[in-house]
């Protein structure tokens, strides 16, 4: 290996390491800790499913459609994260064909549909992720879960405008979360 | 007279053929494919159980020409040790909660199985439903419920009946079995992210005197006529196939 493969492996452990300390604890997970990642990995591909169909239904403009990428984006890494706790911690990870995505008929027919189902997703994976915040057995993983909450906020502001924005946005446990959501799961 | 002796010889071997033909296969099943096994094909022969228990039974030289499990573990580990053929996978399903119509514990999500006291009725470990119900269960964080078993059954047609029956207050089952019994009991969803990856295998049994009908009967269940009588009993495609 040359220097500079040398190096740039060495960053990239490095930057692994730092990126994801959730995975040093995970032998110590505890099972609402694995709820919370299952729930919240699964979801993940559901959002993910959504940004890609609305960036092909080309409904809004070249700004929404930047954030409607960059929310494609986020929900993958989010995903894996917890994907990898998963799968650290022993547990099977969900996979996109795990799912039969499926989005009411007129969602993406117009901006007014598919914003309303992508706010509701991501309220619902939000309150999720606050509740995970405060219940989590470890402080790397309520630090992660802290994290993908104002991530999630970031892209229900980008959707829905500043109207979106929530003083006290609502923690949600999972099983309310769940029925939010089951709909589109298929 | 020489002719007429080898015409009959002839004879003889075709009749000895089409009768070896015409012999039923013996297929071992996962019971939660009885009724549509039966229904996709009456003439062939059937064993149904448990996969952990059809397993040890192949292992054991019991004389089966098929085997068709509900979790590809038992098909994998007997492949290792050549015992099938390779598995295919040729249909899925879910997992479901039932409660007696009469729902006496007053159960109306999964969650309700922490909140309240119930009679819960599961397979064991070893069964592959019982895996997949405890798949379930520890992905939604309810591994506690398992100290409410009063009873684990050696296979999903018995949970299915002890719920039926109202000798439990709920149990874990395939989703194809609880529409078996819809009249007697109510079905209560289990959220799509937590539903374990319930995969059927199937494969010729290596000591199988009837390999190529075997394998012609296998062919003939992924064909589309086969996976067309899988979804009219509600068993779900392969996922990516």
């Amino acid at each position: 290996m040359d220097r500079r493969r040398f190096v740039l492996a060495a960053l990239g452990a490095g930057s692994a390491s730092v990126a994801a300390p959730w995975l040093g604890s995970a032998g110590a997970a505890t099972e609402d800790d694995l709820a919370f990642a299952n729930f919240g990995a699964s979801t993940e591909l559901l959002v993910r499913d959504f940004y890609a169909k609305a960036i092909d239904a080309n409904l809004v403009g070249a700004q929404t459609t930047s954030a409607l990428k960059h929310g494609r984006s986020a929900a993958g890494w989010h995903a894996k994260a917890q994907s990898d706790l998963l799968t650290s911690a022993g547990d099977v990870a969900p996979l996109p064909e795990d799912f039969d995505f499926e989005w009411p008929l007129r969602t993406f027919k117009t901006k007014a549909a598919m914003m309303a189902a992508g706010l509701a997703v991501l309220r619902a994976l939000r309150g999720v992720y606050q509740t995970a915040a405060a219940m989590a057995s470890e402080q790397s993983y309520r630090v992660l879960y802290a994290s993908l909450a104002a991530s999630v906020s970031q892209q229900i502001v980008a959707l829905g405008g500043a109207a979106a924005a929530e003083p006290f946005p609502v923690a949600l446990d999972i099983e309310s979360a769940s029925d939010a959501i089951e709909r589109y799961l298929g | 007279m020489k002719v007429l002796a080898a015409l009959g010889a002839v004879l003889a071997i075709l009749t000895g053929s089409a009768r070896a033909q015409s012999q039923p296969l013996t297929i071992y099943a996962a019971a939660s494919l009885t009724d549509v096994f039966r229904a996709f094909d009456p003439d062939q022969r059937y064993s149904f159980s448990g996969s952990n228990a059809l397993e040890t039974q192949i292992r054991n030289g019991a004389p089966a020409d098929i085997f068709a499990s509900a979790a590809p573990l038992n098909t994998q580990r007997l492949f290792r040790q050549n015992l099938v053929g390779k598995p295919v996978t040729f249909t899925s399903n879910r997992l479901a909660l039932i409660v007696p119509k009469s729902n006496p514990a007053g159960i109306r999500s999964v969650y309700d199985l922490r909140r309240k006291p119930v009679k819960l009725v599961i397979a064991g470990a070893a069964v592959p439903v019982g895996g997949y119900t405890r798949t379930v269960l520890r992905r939604m964080g309810l591994s506690s419920v398992l100290s409410k078993v009063v009873s684990q059954e050696t296979d999903v047609r018995a949970v299915t009946g002890k719920v039926a029956l109202g000798q439990a207050d709920a149990g874990f089952v395939y989703v194809t079995d609880a529409r078996a019994v819809a009249d007697r009991v109510t079905v209560i969803r289990i959220p799509a992210w937590a539903q374990p990856r319930v995969r059927y295998e199937i494969a010729v049994v290596s000591s199988s005197s009837k390999k190529a009908a075997a394998q012609a009967w296998i062919k003939t269940l992924l064909s589309a006529r086969g996976q067309a009588a899988l979804k009219e009993y509600g068993f779900l495609p392969v996922p990516g196939a």
